[in-house]
């Protein structure tokens, strides 16, 4: 059998132990999912409100409108991080794909830049009687297609042994990487999981700013979204190549128990934000499904990670055996620079939320 | 090159790289700038007690945020992708080198970010002193984001021998051009974000326009002619080879000499703006939006000659004297010519293997590995029509010749990588360039 056409990695060493560059990797992609969430899922939810067009819906609109560009920035700039680590760890895998689907990878960026500016424009009529409820609708689809580029990269890097006959397929690199089974479900899982991460975070903001509407619309979001991951979900599980799928279901290893719990936590939040989100439930009602929910998240970025491991462990690449040599220096620099933002942002964050000054207090 | 090739016809995938970057350079710039004048001009401002002013500024803080958020990020992020998918391997190395400098200038760039938001977002909610530390910070954020790309940027032009002995990170950041392309990097983003602003005073309300334009249009002359010694002080720090490849090639008709005299041409159009926003000193009144326009166009000419002056300076390396422009690394060319180059890439071999492992699909499979980073069969530095005049014995013993690693006996070598593969293979090669004009 001829060995499959993996790189070798780059011969100099990494710069600190790879868990540590992994845990780095988990954190960093964890605040961008957040954000992405926020920015990507709430557009959605913001332009389908958008077209419904009742009173109640164009409040939320506007509410919820303002708060979309801030979170698609850091959604980009939180995102830059992880692709650094991702490359660092998993280089050999990351640059083989996504050069092996040039094109389309490529196109992500004005993809993003299209959808940026698009949902610029929808949020810049929510103050106007004339909401660009296209505009809103079609930057959202732009944004959900970035998603479709990165899944379509991320899916490719873990299937080595379909290397061959994409490159054969299309030298140019213009082919999408549809021969992989696990595509269009992952797809489908992850931006349904927008939607309902959006919608628990609307709802979280309607009951901490008391605003029922919002409390309400956002956990009928969560559990639309939720439930029909019972399909999706379960179409991408059975769809994992055999070890993998061998690995989730085992009910002993640190995957499959990750899958169960973080499962079982979104389910819980799922029957708990059906009573909340009746008419006359309390505000408080809805934290319980929303700490679940992000708990489920959360577990489920973990599991991410550790099908990718055992993915790429089939082909004989163990993340963990990367040789380092740590750079205490550099590392030393990086900590201090974090350490100058932390303090730059809390400083900052609180005079984001001070009182608005006094007329005689605005003179220079 | 140790992976897949993007095989781009006609344009070529170096191009793809050359794009984007031009249009991220010149906005990243220019946003470094702008947030210098926007801290400046608010100073003055506040200082004068102009609300009027301070409320227009607002509105460029947002234009700022805008253009910032969705084209300077968006193409940044372009350029990462592109990068790595015309030169994973020479992208993967640079990784490995800097990665805690990239985080840092990551850290720098949210910064910027979380600092342009707040402003934006919560400005009623400042007191004009915050309002003052804001756009400084988002200033300082942003500079010193230019200050650490400028490292790495420099690194590739000049690793310097202390960084190829120790791979530690500060030998390879502190080396012989940095200083210089910190400041020529800074000045042109002043004149950048000063016709930038200059633009916008262009038509802001005519009692405005003259308390914009006139310190707008210093700000920005200070820009262009620091410039003019900063470039020359930069040249001056290039590496005794990369002076002579520009100076060597400043005449003839080869491609090589024609975009010098392009970028030369650029850096001449860069100092025309010097000229122009004198108007918006002595006749601030008549000042309009075009004539800034205009001078922002001839300096990012400028400005864009001057990278490529600077990456054209690093051939036949993509980093100098470390890794080829296709990349492969100096110490390898021993290996595969003396080994093979299929036999040690697995990516070269699989593509040979999908035509039938013929000797064109392996000369094919060779030159898509080792030449495409720079030429195409066809279209931009088209091989085809670079050697249609040669018989098919010239183009064998011209790739043989490429082996040599002697400057004496490879004229090329100054600017093209040597062949890294055995005799065989570069007769492979040679077959296959021949089969190009049906020979």
């Amino acid at each position: 059998m001829t060995p499959l056409p993996i790189p070798a990695p780059d011969p100099l060493l990494l710069p600190m132990p790879p868990s540590a560059l992994k845990a780095l990797l988990l954190v960093t992609f964890t605040l961008h999912l957040l954000a992405v969430n926020l920015g990507v899922g709430g557009s959605l939810i913001a332009a389908v409100h958008a077209l419904r067009g009742k009173p109640e819906d164009r409040d939320l609109v506007r509410r919820l409108a303002p708060m979309l560009p801030a979170a698609v920035t850091f959604a980009i700039t939180l995102g830059i991080a992880p692709l650094l680590f991702v490359q660092l760890i998993y280089g050999p895998f990351f640059y083989t794909a996504s050069v092996l689907m040039a094109v389309p990878w490529l196109a992500l960026i004005f993809l993003l830049m299209a959808g940026y500016t698009l949902l610029y424009r929808f949020v810049g009529s929510a103050g106007s009687e004339s909401l660009h409820a296209f505009s809103g609708i079609a930057g959202a689809l732009l944004l959900l297609s970035v998603g479709l580029m990165l899944v379509n990269v991320t899916t490719l890097s873990l299937r080595p042994d379909l290397w061959a006959a994409q490159a054969a397929a299309s030298p140019q690199g213009l082919r999408m990487n549809t021969a992989d089974p696990t595509l269009w479900s992952r797809y489908l899982h992850m931006v349904v999981g927008f939607a309902a991460m959006a919608g628990l975070l609307l709802a979280g903001w309607g009951a901490w700013r008391d605003h029922a509407y919002a409390r309400r619309a956002g956990l009928r979001w969560f559990i639309a979204a939720t439930a029909s991951q019972l399909v999706w979900g379960t179409w991408l599980l059975v769809q994992q190549p055999a070890p993998v799928l061998d690995l989730l279901l085992d009910g002993r290893s640190a995957a499959s128990l990750t899958m169960w719990i973080s499962t079982g936590m979104g389910a819980l939040a799922l029957f708990m934000a059906i009573p909340a989100s009746q008419g006359g439930a309390p505000a408080r009602a809805v934290w319980a499904p929303f700490w679940l929910g992000l708990g489920s998240t959360l577990g489920m970025i973990l599991l991410r990670d550790q099908a990718r491991d055992a993915s790429l462990a089939a082909f004989g690449f163990h993340p963990g055996a990367l040789p380092h040599k740590t750079d205490w220096l550099s590392l030393g620099v990086f900590a201090l620079t974090f350490a100058g933002l932390a303090i730059l942002l809390i400083v900052i964050l609180r005079w984001a939320v001070q009182p608005v000054p006094a007329a005689g207090e605005e003179a220079p | 090159m140790n992976h897949p090739v993007w095989d781009l016809p006609l344009l070529g995938s170096g191009w793809i790289i050359g794009i984007i970057s031009i249009i991220h350079v010149s906005i990243a710039h220019l946003v470094v700038g702008a947030g210098i004048w926007l801290a400046f001009l608010e100073d003055r401002a506040q200082r004068a007690g102009d609300r009027e002013l301070q409320a227009w500024l607002r509105g460029r803080a947002k234009a700022l945020l805008w253009l910032s958020a969705i084209f300077g990020a968006g193409t940044g992020v372009g350029i990462w992708v592109a990068i790595g998918l015309v030169n994973p391997t020479a992208t993967q190395h640079l990784i490995r080198a800097f990665v805690m400098g990239w985080a840092i200038e990551w850290l720098l760039f949210a910064g910027e970010m979380a600092t342009l938001i707040v402003l934006v977002r919560a400005y009623d909610r400042l007191r004009p002193r915050q309002r003052l530390i804001l756009y400084g910070l988002y200033a300082l954020c942003a500079w010193l984001s230019l200050v650490v790309i400028s490292g790495i940027v420099a690194f590739m032009l000049s690793p310097g021998a202390g960084w190829t002995t120790t791979h530690a990170m500060g030998d390879g950041f502190f080396n012989a051009t940095y200083l210089p392309s910190v400041l020529l990097r800074s000045f042109v983003s002043l004149a950048l974000g000063g016709l930038w602003a200059l633009a916008a005073g262009g038509v802001a309300p005519p009692a405005l326009k003259p308390r914009i334009l006139k310190p707008t249009a210093l700000f920005t002359l200070a820009g262009v002619l620091l410039t003019v010694p900063a470039g020359w002080y930069y040249f001056q720090s290039f590496p005794p080879a990369a002076r002579e490849l520009v100076l060597g090639n400043l005449k003839g008709a080869t491609g090589l000499a024609q975009g010098f005299r392009w970028a030369l041409l650029g850096l001449g159009a860069y100092l025309l703006p010097a000229l122009l926003v004198l108007w918006g000193v002595f006749r601030p009144a008549t000042f309009r939006r075009p004539v800034a326009l205009l001078g922002l166009l001839l300096a990012c000419w400028g400005f864009g000659g001057f990278e490529w002056i600077r990456e054209v300076a690093r051939k036949p390396f993509v980093i100098r004297d470390v890794m080829y422009s296709n990349g492969i690394r100096v110490e390898q060319v021993a290996g595969y010519q003396k080994d093979g180059f299929l036999p040690q890439n697995a990516w070269a071999r699989t593509f040979a293997a999908s035509k039938g492992d013929t000797d064109l699909a392996k000369g094919e499979a060779l030159l898509r590995s080792q030449c495409l980073a720079c030429h195409t069969r066809d279209g931009y530095r088209s091989l085809k029509v670079l050697t249609a005049s040669n018989t098919a014995e010239d183009n064998v013993l011209l790739i043989q010749g490429l082996r040599e690693l002697d400057p004496a006996l490879n004229p090329y070598l100054d600017r093209m990588p040597p062949f890294a593969g055995t005799e065989q293979e570069a007769e492979w090669v040679g077959k296959y360039l021949s089969s190009l004009n049906g020979k």
